[in-house]
């Protein structure tokens, strides 16, 4: 099949649609990981995610609506929780992530879930996305959107000197934990598009690259965006032609995307 | 009757805890002075600063702005348009941000905020301040290419732009080179004739303190040590 055949399909309509919207926006979140240097917490909410699956397929519920309600949950936790205990991010971030995934192995253990269904937890498949997931994704892809418009000021005051935005009296906490809570939620749906190992590739990368480039907040917003459809679209058209798994493909873009930046950079 | 103070700490107590920083503080700047604070590090000058911009609590005492009282929980809307204040140098990490933009939102929540965008008039400010402290031609340089001493003149500028009547430095010069820390106190004296500040830096270096100042004040355990002017 070509590209045009494959396009009167539903199933790779869906993906297509996905791929521009997840692309486009949830890669606008992974500044937020770069910026605040919250590496550590994207890993633990990832982790999350896993338990999240592993819980849900020990339930015998969909592993990944019930891995986005754990990421969402853990993500809106994490802020205000660093904030009270006065701990850094990153000690939580680590004290979640090894005690979820320990739970998540004895889970898999304990309901004797299929390798295969467990691998694909990991894996990921934008072809496998239904209707409602991609709703969810238009949702998301719309809330983002508007929280960047609406807060645009604010946000790149926070991302600069957040010290000074909370005496100017920006609600500083405020937009940074509802920014972890999108970031939470789009990791949830990388994980469905990408797997949970390569939710970098949807999230971030293309934000990193887009870093090393952007001389502005403007700059940086609309390069992010670009990369990431970029890396989603070209990754998914890249698989169908070629008959590569999707998820590895789409990574597979976004690390050339930064490899090439990396080489011009400014 | 008027005051001639822009601000006046009276038997001000401040502390972290069980920790008392400053003691029974009595402090005041008159308008248009230039005061600096010198003193050993643990000696409450940074304490002070955080004291006098509502960041920290009195435990005790008063402060009074403009002959205004103010104290910290309340609406601070007012003092932040009075004070300008620059943080000691430090690096700004990685985000890319344009000079001029960097400038113009040290403005948010004066004349616009969420739903407000900056107006012409704001973006007026910003050009005159950028030009005020030699910048102007940097404009639209990401902050990230510019040097130690240039960024040490954008803080300013991002202090500045607020058109405040006071300002506080603390520590601008450290980690300067020799060059650069005599632009900045170039530039540093300039504003403070032009915009008529009334100035508080906190300083290492006495000597540079006394180039200056009008009057330095030396801190020690949290009390005023030592208080004298600086002969013309």
């Amino acid at each position: 099949m070509n590209i045009i055949e494959f396009l009167k399909v539903p199933i790779f309509q869906r993906a297509l649609i996905a791929s521009i919207l997840a692309g486009g926006t949830m890669s606008l979140l992974g500044i937020v990981i770069v910026v605040f240097n919250m590496t550590t917490i994207r890993f633990a909410l990832m982790h999350f995610g896993l338990l999240g699956g592993a819980i849900g397929l020990a339930l015998g519920a969909n592993p990944l609506t019930v891995a986005i309600a754990a990421i969402a949950l853990a993500s809106l936790l994490f802020g205000p929780l660093s904030d009270r205990l006065k701990l850094d991010t990153g000690l939580i971030g680590a004290f979640f992530m090894t005690g979820s995934i320990a739970i998540a192995f004895l889970l898999f253990y304990k309901a004797g879930v299929p390798a295969l269904d467990v691998f694909s937890l990991f894996t990921g498949s934008i072809l496998t996305l239904t209707s409602n997931d991609l709703l969810f994704i238009c949702v998301l892809a719309l809330i983002i959107v508007l929280f960047y418009v609406i807060f645009y000021k604010e946000i790149q005051l926070i991302f600069y000197d957040s010290d000074q935005a909370e005496w100017l009296g920006v609600p500083t906490k405020k937009i940074r934990n509802a920014l972890l809570f999108l970031t939470g939620l789009s990791i949830g749906v990388a994980m469905k598009i990408v797997g949970a190992l390569l939710i970098d590739a949807l999230i971030l990368l293309s934000a990193m690259s887009a870093m090393r480039l952007a001389k502005n907040f403007k700059q940086l917003i609309l390069l992010t965006s670009l990369f990431g459809i970029l890396t989603t679209t070209g990754g998914l058209l890249f698989s169908m032609v070629f008959d590569f798994p999707s998820g590895a493909t789409i990574t597979l873009t976004g690390v050339l995307i930064l490899l090439i930046s990396l080489l011009t950079q400014k | 009757m008027f005051n001639e103070n822009a601000i006046e700490l009276n038997n001000a107590f401040v502390g972290y805890g069980d920790v008392t920083i400053l003691k029974n503080l009595d402090f005041k700047v008159k308008i248009g002075e230039f005061v600096s604070i010198l003193g050993e590090n643990g000696a409450g000058k940074t304490t002070l600063f955080k004291s006098i911009l509502l960041i920290l609590p009195l435990t005790k005492g008063t402060i009074r702005v403009f002959d205004k009282e103010v104290a910290w929980g309340r609406d601070n809307t007012w003092l932040r348009s009075q004070i300008g204040y620059v943080p000691q140098n430090h690096n700004k990490g990685n985000f890319p941000i344009s000079v001029f933009d960097a400038t113009l939102l040290g403005r948010w929540g004066s004349s616009f905020s969420y739903f407000k965008r900056p107006s012409l008039r704001d973006k007026e400010i910003t050009r005159e301040i950028l030009r005020v402290v030699n910048l102007e031609d940097m404009m639209h340089h990401d902050c990230k290419a510019l040097s130690g001493g240039q960024t040490q003149r954008l803080n300013i500028a991002r202090a500045l732009v607020r058109k405040p009547r006071i300002l506080l430095l603390d520590e601008p010069t450290t980690h300067l080179d020799v060059d650069s820390q005599r632009k900045l106190d170039a530039t540093i004296s300039n504003i403070r004739n032009q915009y008529e500040l009334s100035v508080i830096m906190i300083s290492h270096d006495k000597a540079h303190a006394i180039s200056l100042s009008d009057r330095i004040v030396y801190l020690r355990n949290g009390k005023i040590y030592n208080d004298i002017g600086v002969p013309l």
